[in-house]
């Protein structure tokens, strides 16, 4: 049997063998603690693409990053000297600030909102199925899409709203602001974010008994109190699953921002991800190749953070 | 041009990929039928212009009857880059003559054509132009296909009714801007949002007749990282005095300028809700859509008090060349020859607001041009200031800086870190 599972990428072949393959998992737990060859046959394709598609470009874009490389032609090996302009560059260096301020703000935002919905949509309300799937609506729809129609409310149908209120502030479209315009980018990536977020807290929150919230309310706890120690702690492995997703996707913010400011006004709003891609045609190829490998470590870098920051947090019943 | 840049710039990395993609594609199928491919050629021709994809089609349709056993596609990926980078550039390009383009010239991947018939037929002073970006020793890398010119944008209603003169000098210009502004009308509209329409008409038109773009830049590169202002050339020196002009114009702008983007600006000027739009000729369509009707005239922007000095703003939005990977050269300058056919060269830019680039070309006919018309006779025209500038520098970004804050100067002086710190990672081209 074995002998045939090369074909394995095919899926049909794999339903075929779901059967054979259950009986040997379960021979597996019984106490032999050796692997079915199938499991690795699935893995290659997906491991060869990976490898080839992700992996291998990357190592090329980094070993590029110490040359003067333009993309095209010959190149001379640079050394360092990339990297050390990237640290003397103050473009770059505020473009890390606006990214990394930007990510914890969405994040904490997006992560707030998206709990209380969950809790709430998981409660007994009335119409609770409809109201899920209206909130999972900006899941499905393009971010570039959803920053060109906020672009046209915040530059026109609010700053109407708030003259009719005479709410001077909000007046003038905050896209044009350099204080405020960061501010429209949070809020539509976390609406943007905040579905899938609230679908994961959802899953998260169906899966505490409701038998440790009955014991809890004999014992007189405050709902507050079942939130904090009942809830928080059994779900904290969702909420860690989205911070670190959720600040992965925002460090590498591109679409919405360029759909809303185009990095503007001035490069208030320039994100890391459109520094490096503009070293794309502006012929700083190899530059910014040495930007993205710095980017890369960093995202690397507050990913190990958040997961050691939080290990060990969770409760398991 | 203007469009053609924009949607160079703002794709979303996602699109591009589908480009690109489409891009691995197309070589692919195109080794598929050059293998087994029977004596005739087939050639790649490399326009991604949006507006004239169609025009172009036809074009090779054309081709391809007058030349039996030869075929051409039209490839209209967004970027050229990866084109470049996979070492297959096409057959034929015509491409925007901008840096972009320079990058690949001065590294020697485009091919000579001077020898060709038409190359002799080239306006000198249109093709000196492209020598102003980057030569390649000892070759015509780029054949000029169709020069742009751009200027004012005006509202010959609004300015009759007024009894308004278009202004030749630059106080007359002010005068006009201060009448209009008594009389209640927003003189000038101004989107700020898309950042490229700041620097291609504010920061453009404001040099253009007071600096000699080409040859400050040319100094501009000799000089390289040693740029400031002790070293004899710089933006804060050189670009002092036009962006003083520039405070000025913006001080006639629409209020909310600063929160207006290029297709709000078309609908605003298109209804009469401004005198004024600094906009090149793409923007005249857009006009057309909103108020086929609208009486619009255009004139370059004076800056000094002797007309003779007006310039104006042009740029070569096409240039034909052939890269030296192509398999089949003769083939590929057969095309050229083709698109460089007077009835067909001349049509062409007819037919697309703008100027044929051979000596023997036909004057524009659109009367909503009439007003450039003598100045591109008479070769009174300069690139623009921010085309010179790497897009590693994000220019259209500082000047929208610049107009929030008021503080020009800043703004200089950052456009010469930039330079230094560019010229020093070897990024100027």
């Amino acid at each position: 049997m074995t002998s045939q599972l090369p074909l394995a990428a095919a899926p049909g072949v794999a339903d075929a063998q779901r059967t054979p393959l259950a009986a040997s998992d379960q021979r597996r737990r019984a106490g032999s603690r050796r692997v079915d060859l199938a499991y690795y046959v699935f893995l290659v394709p997906a491991l060869a693409a990976f490898t080839l598609f992700v992996v291998a470009p990357a190592v090329v874009g980094i070993f590029y990053s110490f040359t003067d490389y333009a993309g095209f032609g010959t190149w001379s090996f640079l050394g360092l000297s990339n990297y050390q302009a990237l640290l003397a560059d103050p473009e770059v260096r505020g473009s890390y600030a606006f990214t990394l301020g930007f990510a914890v703000v969405t994040v904490v935002l997006a992560q707030v909102v998206a709990l209380a919905l969950a809790i709430a949509l998981t409660s007994r309300i009335r119409f609770a199925t409809g109201l899920r799937t209206i909130f999972v609506l900006p899941l499905v729809l393009s971010g570039i899409v959803v920053a060109y129609v906020f672009s046209y409310l915040f530059s026109n149908t609010l700053p109407a709203a708030a003259a009719a209120v005479g709410f001077a502030p909000l007046e003038q479209s905050i896209l044009g602001n350099p204080d405020l315009a960061w501010l429209s980018i949070v809020v539509v990536s976390a609406w943007q974010t905040i579905p899938g977020a609230m679908l994961v807290y959802t899953a998260g929150l169906s899966a505490v008994p409701a038998d440790v919230y009955e014991a809890s309310s004999i014992d007189g706890a405050s709902t507050w109190r079942q939130f904090r120690s009942i809830t928080l702690p059994l779900i904290a492995g969702f909420v860690l699953i989205n911070t670190v997703l959720g600040v992965k996707g925002y460090l590498g913010a591109y679409d919405v921002i360029v759909g809303l400011t185009n990095g503007g006004p001035g490069t208030e709003t320039r994100s890391v991800a459109m520094t490096i891609f503009s070293g794309f045609t502006g012929g700083d190829f190899a530059y910014q190749m040495g930007n993205a490998t710095v980017f890369f470590v960093v995202t690397v870098l507050i990913s190990v953070v958040q997961l050691l920051l939080t290990r060990g947090r969770a409760i398991r019943l | 041009m203007g469009r053609s840049t924009t949607t160079a710039m703002t794709p979303s990395r996602r699109a591009f990929l589908a480009g690109a993609a489409a891009a691995v594609g197309l070589g692919a199928s195109g080794c598929g039928t050059a293998g087994s491919g029977a004596g005739g050629a087939e050639l790649r021709f490399y326009m991604q212009k949006t507006e004239v994809i169609d025009y172009f089609d036809d074009l090779l349709r054309r081709f391809e009857a007058q030349t039996p056993g030869t075929t051409a596609v039209l490839d209209s990926t967004v970027s050229i880059a990866p084109q470049f980078v996979r070492g297959d550039p096409g057959d034929v390009g015509c491409f925007n003559n901008n840096l972009e383009l320079a990058r690949y010239l001065r590294r020697g991947v485009l091919s000579d054509l001077s020898d060709l018939p038409s190359a002799g037929r080239i306006r000198t002073d249109i093709s000196d132009l492209t020598d102003q970006y980057a030569t390649y020793p000892g070759r015509t890398s780029v054949l000029p296909y169709s020069l742009t010119a751009a200027g004012v944008i005006y509202n010959q209603q609004i300015f009759d009714e007024r009894g308004l003169p278009v202004p030749t000098t630059w106080t007359e210009f002010t005068d006009v801007c201060t009448a209009l502004q008594r009389d209640g009308v927003t003189p000038i509209y101004a989107t700020d949002r898309d950042a490229w329409t700041l620097w291609q008409g504010l920061f453009d038109y404001s040099v253009g007749s007071l600096v000699d773009t080409g040859e400050f830049f040319a100094r501009m590169k000799e000089a390289g990282e040693d740029v400031g202002l002790g070293a004899g050339v710089s933006f804060e020196e050189g670009l002092a005095e036009p962006m003083e002009r520039a405070r000025v114009v913006s001080s006639f702008f629409n209020p909310d300028h600063a929160v207006r983007n290029y297709a709000d600006g078309n609908l605003a000027f298109g209804t009469g809700q401004a005198a004024m739009y600094l906009q090149g000729p793409w923007a005249l369509g857009q006009i057309a859509l909103v108020d086929p009707d609208l009486p619009v005239g255009t004139f370059p922007l004076p800056l000094t008090e002797d007309p003779a000095d007006t310039q104006v703003r042009v740029n070569i939005d096409l240039g034909l060349w052939v890269p030296t990977e192509t398999p089949q050269p003769e083939a590929a300058r057969q095309l050229v020859e083709f698109l460089m056919q007077p009835e067909v060269i001349n049509a062409y830019n007819l037919d697309n607001l703008a100027y044929p680039t051979t000596t023997d070309g036909p004057a524009q006919e659109d009367p909503r041009l009439a007003g450039l018309q003598q100045y591109v006779d008479d070769a009174a025209f300069y690139q623009g200031a921010g085309t010179f500038v790497p897009a590693s520098i994000p220019l259209g970004n500082y000047v929208q800086a610049a107009m929030s804050s008021g503080d020009f100067t800043a703004m200089l002086r950052q456009l010469d870190a930039d330079w230094r710190r560019l010229a020093v990672r070897g990024g100027l081209v």
